[in-house]
C-alpha cells in the first residue's frame, strides 16, 4: 500500500499549538510551483549544511543520457546537530529520492524537499521529541547498526 | 505509548516550584541557587523557551490544564513525529499538478520533511501548572484591545505596505525571510518561541552586564546593569535598548527605543509607538529552568498593561551557527520566482 | 686564581636578583591589570584595534582604491569603486604580519591577486558577510568582550558577529560555519583560543587575502595594560601556505564614559546591491518608481 510521505501540515494540529504566524516563516508556497511536481533519483554530489535551509545537491540523468544537477532544499542544520548529525552522515555517492515542487523560476533547477528518502524509502534523517523515549532509541540503534543517522 | 508516569513525576518534582518557594524546594530536594562571585543569581547558560503552549490563549480555556489534558496533547506531538519517521514508498511518483494540498506554511508545496522540525514536544509548566497559554493577563490569556490610535497606526502600516505587491521588492518581505531577524519574536524582547526551530539562547552574565544571544539569527542583547543612561532618541536597534537592576534575586530589565521596522512588522509589537517599553523578569528556578515574566507597556496601544510567563529550560546541547543572510538562497528563489512568474503570465 | 676581591655580585648575578625582585614586585602597569574573583585577568569591555590591518594585512604602499583598473600611465581606481574618491583610497600600513609577508602557496598567491582584480565581486564584506577569524578582531568596528568564571563570549559590532568561546572542547564541528568553532584555556596570564572549523569564504582583509576549510587559528590575549590586550593570531593551513604565520597587534579599551557597543545589522544596507535586479521596478529601470 502506498504510504503518503508525513510533510509538514501545520494547521492540521490540535487547537492548543499556535497557529502559523502569517509573517512568520517564508512561505514555500512563494518559493516553489505547485504547477511543476518534480521526482529526482541520484546520487547527492554536494552537501551545503547552511541557513536558513540546507541544500542537498542531487544529479539526475535525463532520458537523452546526459546528467543534471538539482538543489533539493531542506531544513535548519542546527536542529540535526543537536541530534548528533555527524559529517558522514550523508555522503557525497549516496543514492536518494527527492519528491518536490520546482522552484517559480523554471530556469533553476532547484525544488522544495517535500519527501527526501534513500532508495528503500526510509527518510534520510529522523527526527526525535528529544525525550529519549524507548521507541527512538531503538529506532536510532536500528539505524546505527545500518551506518544510518 | 509515552508513559505517563514521567509526566507524574515532572508534576509532582514541580508542584512546590516558584520564586517564593524556591528556598523551600531547595530544602526539600537539596538544590541551591547557584550564584556567581558576586552573589546574583546564576543565569548562565544554554537554555529553550520551546514549547507546544501558544502565546494566546483559545477561547473558553483556563490558564491551567489537567494533566489528562496534556498527556493527550503531548502523545498527539509525539505520534505526529512518529508517522514522519515513517518509510515512504520508494516508488511514489511526483506529487500532483496543482499542489499537494498542505496549507499554512507548507504552502500547497509540503514544505519539508517533519524531521528538520523542532517545535517543543512539551505543554509549557510554569511553577508546577500546566499552562494553556504564554499570556496570563488578561486572566483570559488573550491580546488586550487596542485604542484607535494603535489602529490607526496598524492601518497606516497596512496601507504602505500595500502600496507594492508582496513580492514586488526585497522590502516587502517578511523580516525573517531577509535574515534580518528571527521569525515570530524570538530576540524580542520579549523573547518568545517561534513554534518550529531553534529557539535557543546563550546567557552570559558578569557584574555589570547580562548578555543574551538568541540563535536566530545570532543576534546578541546587551544588557547593561546599573543606572539607566537612555539612548538618543534618533538611535531606535533592534531589540531597543535595555537596562537591568537586580530585585532580590529577580533581574528586571526595562527595554524601549525599538527599531520602528521591527514594530511595524513583529505581530506581537502590532500598533505600538515610540513609547513601547516591556520589562522582563528572569528568576532562577531550579537547575533547569528559568522563570521568565514579560510585562508590555504602551499607553496609546492598549489601555492596560498585558503579561505572560515562559518557563526557559536548560538546552541539553549547543547553539550553532545561524549564519542566515549567508546561505539564503530562498530570498533569491522568491523575488527570481516572482519575476519569472509575471513573465509568464504577461506570456513573455 | 685571582687575587682580586670576589664582587658582592657577579653580572649575570645581579641580573637574576633584579629577575627575582620583578617577579616578587610587580612593574606599574602589571598590578593594574583587573583580575577576576578566580584570579585571571579580566577581559570585559569594549575593545578595538586601532591602524589599517582591515585595509591589507602586509606592509603596503597607500593606493588609489582597493580595485584598480589600467590607466594610460598608472593604475586607477576601476568602475566599481570610482565614485568613492579618496574615501575609498587605501591607507599605507606598516602590516601586522610577523615577518612581512604572508607565505602562500604558488597557486593560493595567484589567487590573492585575482581577489584584488575582482575585489568588488569577491569581498564578503561587501555583502555583510559574517568576517570570520581572525578579522573580525581588526575590522574597524569594536567588540565587546563577556567574561564569566564559565565563559567568555565574544560580540563584534559587524554584522552582529558572535563567538562563544567554550571552555570545554565540545569535539570537531560536523559542519563548517564562517565563525569556526572556538575552544579556549589559560596558559599563565594568557588566553588561548584554538578555532577551527571554518568554511573557505572569508578573508583576513579587503586585499583579497584568503584561507580554505582546514584553517586553524591559534589567538592569543593577553592584557598588557587595564586598557591593552597584545593580540596573537597563528594562522595554519596546508592547502594556502608553505608553513604557520603570526599576525600580532595592541588592543585598545574604550574609555569614553558612555561607551557601548553599537548595532551594525549590515544586511538590508546591501539588499539594494544583491536584489535590486529582482525588483519588480528596479531603480533607474525608467518605470517611473
Amino acid at each position: 500500500m502506498r504510504k503518503t510521505s508525513t510533510t509538514i501540515v501545520l494547521a492540521g494540529l490540535a487547537v492548543l499549538v499556535a497557529a502559523v504566524p502569517l509573517l512568520a516563516h517564508h512561505a514555500f508556497g512563494a518559493e516553489f510551483d505547485r504547477d511543476a511536481p518534480i521526482r529526482l533519483q541520484g546520487p547527492v554530489v554536494r552537501l551545503e549544511w547552511v541557513n536558513p535551509h540546507a541544500w542537498i545537491h542531487i544529479e539526475i540523468t535525463k532520458e537523452d543520457g546526459t546528467t543534471e544537477v538539482w538543489m533539493v532544499e531542506g531544513g535548519t542544520p542546527n536542529t540535526l546537530l543537536r541530534r548528533g548529525l555527524r559529517r558522514d552522515c550523508l555522503a557525497v555517492g549516496t543514492e536518494i529520492i527527492v519528491d518536490g515542487y520546482q522552484t517559480k523560476d523554471h530556469s533553476l533547477t532547484r525544488a522544495n524537499g517535500r519527501d527526501v528518502t534513500f532508495t528503500d524509502g526510509t527518510k534520510i534523517f529522523l527526527g526525535s521529541s528529544g525525550t529519549g523515549a524507548p521507541y527512538e532509541e531503538e529506532l536510532l540503534r536500528e539505524r546505527a547498526a545500518q551506518g544510518r543517522c | 505509548m509515552r508513559s505517563s508516569a514521567s509526566i507524574l513525576t515532572l508534576a509532582l518534582m514541580a508542584v512546590a516550584a516558584g520564586p517564593l518557594a524556591t528556598q523551600a524546594l531547595g530544602q526539600a530536594t537539596g538544590w541551591v541557587m547557584p550564584r556567581t562571585a558576586d552573589g546574583r543569581p546564576d543565569l548562565q547558560g544554554n537554555w529553550t523557551n520551546a514549547t507546544m503552549t501558544p502565546i494566546q490563549r483559545p477561547e473558553g480555556v483556563g490558564l491551567a490544564l489537567p494533566v489528562d489534558e496534556v498527556e493527550r496533547r503531548e502523545q498527539g506531538r509525539w505520534d505526529r513525529i512518529q508517522r514522519g519517521a515513517e518509510a515512504s514508498d520508494p516508488d511514489r511518483e511526483a506529487p500532483p499538478v496543482g499542489g499537494d494540498g498542505s496549507t499554512g506554511a507548507a504552502g500547497g508545496v509540503g514544505g519539508y520533511n517533519n524531521f528538520w522540525i523542532d517545535a517543543g514536544n512539551q505543554v509549557a509548566m510554569y511553577n508546577g501548572e500546566y499552562r494553556s497559554s504564554l499570556i496570563v493577563d488578561p486572566p483570559d490569556g488573550r491580546y488586550p484591545p487596542r485604542t484607535e490610535a494603535a489602529r490607526a497606526r496598524i492601518a497606516e502600516r497596512r496601507a504602505v505596505r500595500r502600496q507594492h505587491g508582496q513580492y514586488d521588492n526585497p522590502e516587502n518581505r517578511p523580516l525573517a525571510e531577509r535574515c534580518i531577524l528571527s521569525f515570530g519574536s524570538n530576540g524580542g524582547p520579549p523573547m518568545l518561541p517561534n513554534y518550529f526551530y531553534n529557539n535557543n539562547y546563550t546567557i552570559v552574565q558578569t557584574p555589570d552586564h547580562i548578555m543574551i544571544m538568541t540563535e536566530m539569527v545570532h543576534d546578541v542583547r546587551i544588557i547593561r546593569i546599573g543606572t539607566p543612561n537612555p539612548l538618543p532618541g534618533e538611535i531606535e536597534p533592534y531589540f531597543g535598548d535595555s537596562w537591568g537592576h537586580w530585585e532580590g534575586d529577580t533581574l528586571v530589565v526595562e527595554t524601549m527605543n525599538y527599531h520602528p521596522t521591527q514594530i511595524a512588522q513583529v505581530g506581537v509589537f502590532a500598533g505600538t509607538s515610540k513609547d513601547l517599553k516591556v520589562t522582563e523578569r528572569f528568576t532562577r528556578a531550579d537547575e533547569n529552568t528559568i522563570n521568565y515574566e514579560f510585562t508590555m507597556e504602551d499607553p496609546s496601544t492598549w489601555t492596560e498593561t498585558w503579561s505572560g510567563e515562559v518557563p526557559f529550560k536548560r538546552l541539553p546541547g549547543q547553539v550553532y551557527e545561524y549564519a542566515c543572510h549567508e546561505g539564503n538562497y530562498a530570498l533569491f528563489n522568491v523575488l527570481s520566482g516572482a519575476r519569472a512568474q509575471e513573465r509568464r503570465d504577461n506570456g513573455r | 686564581m685571582s687575587s682580586h676581591r670576589t664582587p658582592l655580585l657577579t653580572a649575570s648575578g645581579a641580573s637574576l636578583v633584579a629577575l627575582l625582585v620583578s617577579a616578587l614586585v610587580p612593574s606599574a602597569a602589571e598590578a593594574q591589570i583587573p583580575r577576576g574573583a578566580d584570579g585571571r585577568p579580566d577581559l570585559n569591555g569594549l575593545w578595538q584595534a586601532l591602524g589599517n590591518a582591515h585595509w591589507d594585512i602586509e606592509p603596503h604602499q597607500a593606493r588609489a582604491a582597493l580595485q584598480l583598473q589600467e590607466g594610460p600611465l598608472t593604475p586607477v581606481p576601476a568602475k566599481a569603486v570610482l565614485s568613492f574618491g579618496a574615501v575609498g583610497s587605501v591607507p599605507a600600513g606598516l602590516g601586522v604580519v610577523v615577518g612581512g609577508e604572508i607565505p602562500y602557496l604558488p597557486e593560493a598567491r595567484a589567487r590573492r591577486i585575482e581577489n584584488q582584480a575582482l575585489w568588488s565581486e569577491r569581498d564578503p564584506e561587501i555583502k555583510c558577510y559574517l568576517p570570520g577569524v581572525p578579522r573580525a578582531t581588526y575590522m574597524p568596528y569594536p567588540f565587546q568582550i563577556f567574561q564569566s568564571a564559565q565563559a567568555f563570549f565574544i560580540a563584534y559590532e559587524y554584522a552582529s558577529a558572535v563567538r562563544n568561546v567554550y571552555m570545554e572542547d565540545p569535539g570537531p564541528p560536523q559542519v563548517d560555519s564562517w565563525m569556526g568553532q572556538s575552544v579556549g584555556h589559560w596558559e599563565g596570564d594568557t588566553f588561548v583560543v584554538v578555532a577551527n572549523g571554518f568554511n573557505d569564504q572569508t578573508w583576513f582583509d579587503r586585499a583579497g587575502n584568503h584561507h580554505s576549510y582546514q584553517m586553524v587559528v591559534t589567538e592569543r590575549y593577553t592584557m598588557t595594560s587595564p586598557y591593552h590586550i597584545m593580540y596573537e593570531a597563528t594562522i595554519e593551513d596546508e592547502l594556502t601556505f608553505t608553513r604557520p604565520w603570526t599576525i600580532r597587534m595592541p588592543l585598545y579599551k574604550h574609555v569614553a564614559e558612555n561607551a557601548r557597543l553599537g548595532q551594525f545589522k549590515c544586511v538590508e544596507f546591501v539588499e539594494e546591491l544583491m536584489y535590486g535586479e529582482l525588483r519588480k521596478r528596479p531603480i533607474g529601470s525608467g518605470d517611473g518608481r
